[in-house]
């Protein structure tokens, strides 16, 4: 039997660097098991500090012909995640029973070894708590009781306004991310390093929008009976008369 | 023209025009509090019962009208109040018509009250909301106040939506079914469909009275009559913006805008410390192939000037903007010390507005130009009056080896207002629910 692998699932196309994902995933983990994530110089010259998750934003071609990419990246939770093997105390671990990879805090020492092996420079080192924090894929809600069944996923996800994120199974076939995955086009990340990354991005695509002709004659009114009741009077109040737009 | 001289009549020991008193209300320490003769604290939407309404911004679907309310969620801190109550305590207490019953007492209790129960008219039925209208919410878009809207309303996600049919939803202008359900519904006032005049008879009306004709008591000053008469014209036609026809396009050839950074709404964000690391400074973005002709850099400082000012600044390379025009972020750049961020912070020493660059009235015109009269012109557009800020003109040119690599113009650091102080720390991290910084 297949084992799960939750992953994300980050759609491009409707990406459009907003940073909700960005801030929502500090607001939640700040606050959570990971612990407070720290910030450094927070009203001084060159401020900087712990994200779990961030946007960086790229150009693609020359003008006329270019794309101005949004690309969120936080930990991927690899398959075969490099960052395992090297840790030198067995705080960097991956969790059978859902594929998740996270840090015990208890056992990390803030080598960094895990940070060098990382192909996508997507865990970090908290600068004042010396442990090294990451996407935790918010393990303390999707399994939480106290949340209602369906504020159990991970914070980004709720948060993205365009919804750009999924969360689900990678090896169930029918999940939404699945699905995504395979009707998309959805790739991963530097294939080629081997860590098969379970995040997948869906590409830029053209959207298309279909209008059944059925859609326009209304059904509900086949003696067109509602234009035959009397009319307001045009002098009764109506918006046209206090509203500027 | 007495009548005229009644309001903005104020003036000071110099001659110069003066507003008497400023009242700023605010939940922040916003710039516009330093100029302030009292300043009232607001509470954030957190705090406070707040309405999206038709009558003011709509925030509908395409499916149909939507609109939306804000009920608190944490009590105010110390002696903030939510800015709509504060109105209505001023309008009641100084007995304005729209705040008094006709035996002179007091008609509203409060904002929610005052949303409930205002119509734009006695019996219109027309509201601040739409949704749940009728004595037990029974009705949509129109109809008599209900005591428990705001009740119904939370039940809802706060949120009401009104589904049009799907054949009402298309080519609205000339739906029939639209016209019929929006002025029954009374959002219109009548039946006609909505035709975009080629030729306009509003334009005309405005024409005809810079001209001399039509009803007597309409008329417009008489130093704007020629302007108005150029520009109303019913019939579309080209002029070039009004700055760049007195601007010397040789020498300021390239366009200049700005927009807001996605994650930031204005300047009052550069508070917050996780945005900071987000957004802390910004750059003029250049196409790269004006930049190389101009034996500019990518990152190099460069100075950008207009006919009115000029800043110095750092540039970015890049390809999704056209070689004639420039741009940059606004709400970043901040003087020294404003938000009580440290004096060398990056949103004063790199970060920088377009703003020195635009003047909000036009320079004056050569005798004789045909755009308008001499005498002071606001910089917009002759007949929606929308600002005219994006008709700069710049040019721009590598800064100087020896200048400083800061931008320019620097300011004076702002004073801290009495009673405040600047959070120094080094490190910082905020834990929900505990009321503390750690």
């Amino acid at each position: 039997m297949e084992m799960t692998q939750l992953a994300l699932v980050i759609d491009l196309n409707v990406c459009v660097g907003c940073h909700a994902c960005v801030t929502s995933c500090k607001e939640w983990n700040t606050s959570g098991e990971a612990g407070a994530l720290t910030d450094v110089r927070p009203y001084d010259h060159d401020p900087t500090g712990m994200f779990f998750n961030r946007v960086q934003t790229f150009e693609v071609g020359e003008y006329p012909d270019t794309h101005t990419v949004h690309f969120p990246k936080s930990c991927l939770h690899c398959e075969d995640p490099p960052c395992v093997p090297v840790c030198p105390t067995g705080a960097s671990f991956k969790r059978p029973e859902d594929g998740l990879v996270l840090v015990d805090y208890d056992k990390c020492i803030g080598c960094k070894y895990c940070a060098w092996a990382c192909p996508y420079g997507v865990r970090e080192l908290d600068e004042k708590r010396k442990v090294m924090g990451k996407c935790t894929l918010c393990v303390d809600r999707i399994n939480n009781d106290a949340l209602p069944e369906v504020e159990r996923k991970p914070a980004c996800v709720l948060a993205c306004p365009t919804n750009a994120r999924l969360f689900g199974d990678i090896h169930d076939p029918e999940s939404i991310v699945s699905k995504a995955i395979r009707e998309n086009g959805g790739y991963q990340l530097m294939p080629e390093w081997g860590t098969q990354p379970a995040n997948h991005y869906l590409p830029r695509r053209k959207t298309e929008l279909r209008i059944h002709p059925d859609e326009l004659e209304r059904s509900d009114n086949p003696l067109k009976v509602d234009g035959l009741l009397p009319k307001p009077s045009v002098k009764d109040p109506s918006l046209d008369d206090v509203t500027s737009w | 023209m007495a009548a005229q001289g009644v309001l903005g009549n104020d003036r000071d020991g110099d001659g110069e025009y003066r507003i008497p008193f400023i009242i700023v209300c605010d939940a922040f320490q916003s710039e516009m509090t330093a100029f302030a003769d009292l300043v009232l604290p607001d509470t954030t939407y957190l705090e406070r019962h707040d309405v999206m309404s038709m009558l003011d911004r709509p925030i509908s679907e395409f499916e149909g009208p939507c609109d939306a309310v804000r009920v608190p969620v944490v009590p105010p801190k110390g002696e903030c109040r939510p800015f709509q109550e504060v109105l209505i305590e001023l309008g009641s207490r100084l007995k304005l018509p729209a705040f008094v019953k006709p035996d002179g007492t007091r008609k509203y209790r409060d904002y929610p009250d005052f949303i409930v129960n205002f119509e734009t008219e006695p019996g219109s039925g027309i509201g601040y909301l739409m949704g749940w209208r009728g004595k037990g919410g029974e009705k949509a878009m129109r109809g008599e106040p209900n005591p428990r809207q705001w009740e119904m309303y939370a039940q809802n996600n706060c949120v009401f939506e009104y589904q049009l049919p799907r054949s009402y939803q298309y080519m609205r202008n000339w739906n029939r079914g639209y016209h019929e359900w929006a002025s029954r519904t009374r959002l219109r006032r009548n039946f006609d469909p909505l035709i975009i005049q080629i030729y306009s008879e509003v334009l005309q009306k405005f024409r005809l009275a810079a001209q001399g004709k039509g009803d007597s008591r309409r008329r417009p000053p008489p130093a704007l009559a020629k302007r108005v008469e150029t520009y109303f014209d019913p019939l579309p036609f080209y002029y070039a913006p009004l700055e760049l026809q007195v601007t010397d396009t040789a020498r300021y050839p390239l366009a200049a805008i700005t927009q807001r950074p996605m994650a930031m709404y204005h300047s009052w964000d550069s508070q917050n410390a996780w945005l900071r690391q987000i957004h802390s400074h910004n750059y003029l973005f250049v196409n790269p192939r004006l930049a190389e002709s101009q034996g500019i850099a990518d990152g190099d400082w460069i100075w950008v000037e207009s006919m009115h000012g000029k800043v110095r600044c750092m540039c970015r390379y890049s390809e999704a903007v056209e070689p004639g025009t420039v741009w940059t972020w606004n709400a970043i750049g901040k003087a020294r010390g404003a938000w009580r961020l440290a004096p060398d912070a990056n949103e004063s020493r790199e970060g920088f507005l377009l703003n020195h660059l635009i003047s909000d009235e036009l320079p004056a015109s050569p005798a004789g130009h045909a755009v308008h009269d001499s005498g002071r012109i606001s910089n917009s557009d002759p007949v929606t009056g929308q600002a005219g800020w994006y008709d700069v003109r710049v040019r721009i040119y590598k800064a100087g080896a020896d200048e400083p690599h800061h931008t320019s113009p620097q300011f004076e650091e702002m004073p801290a207002v009495p009673g405040t102080h600047r959070v120094r720390r080094l490190w910082q991290a905020f834990v929900a629910g505990t009321g503390e910084w750690k």
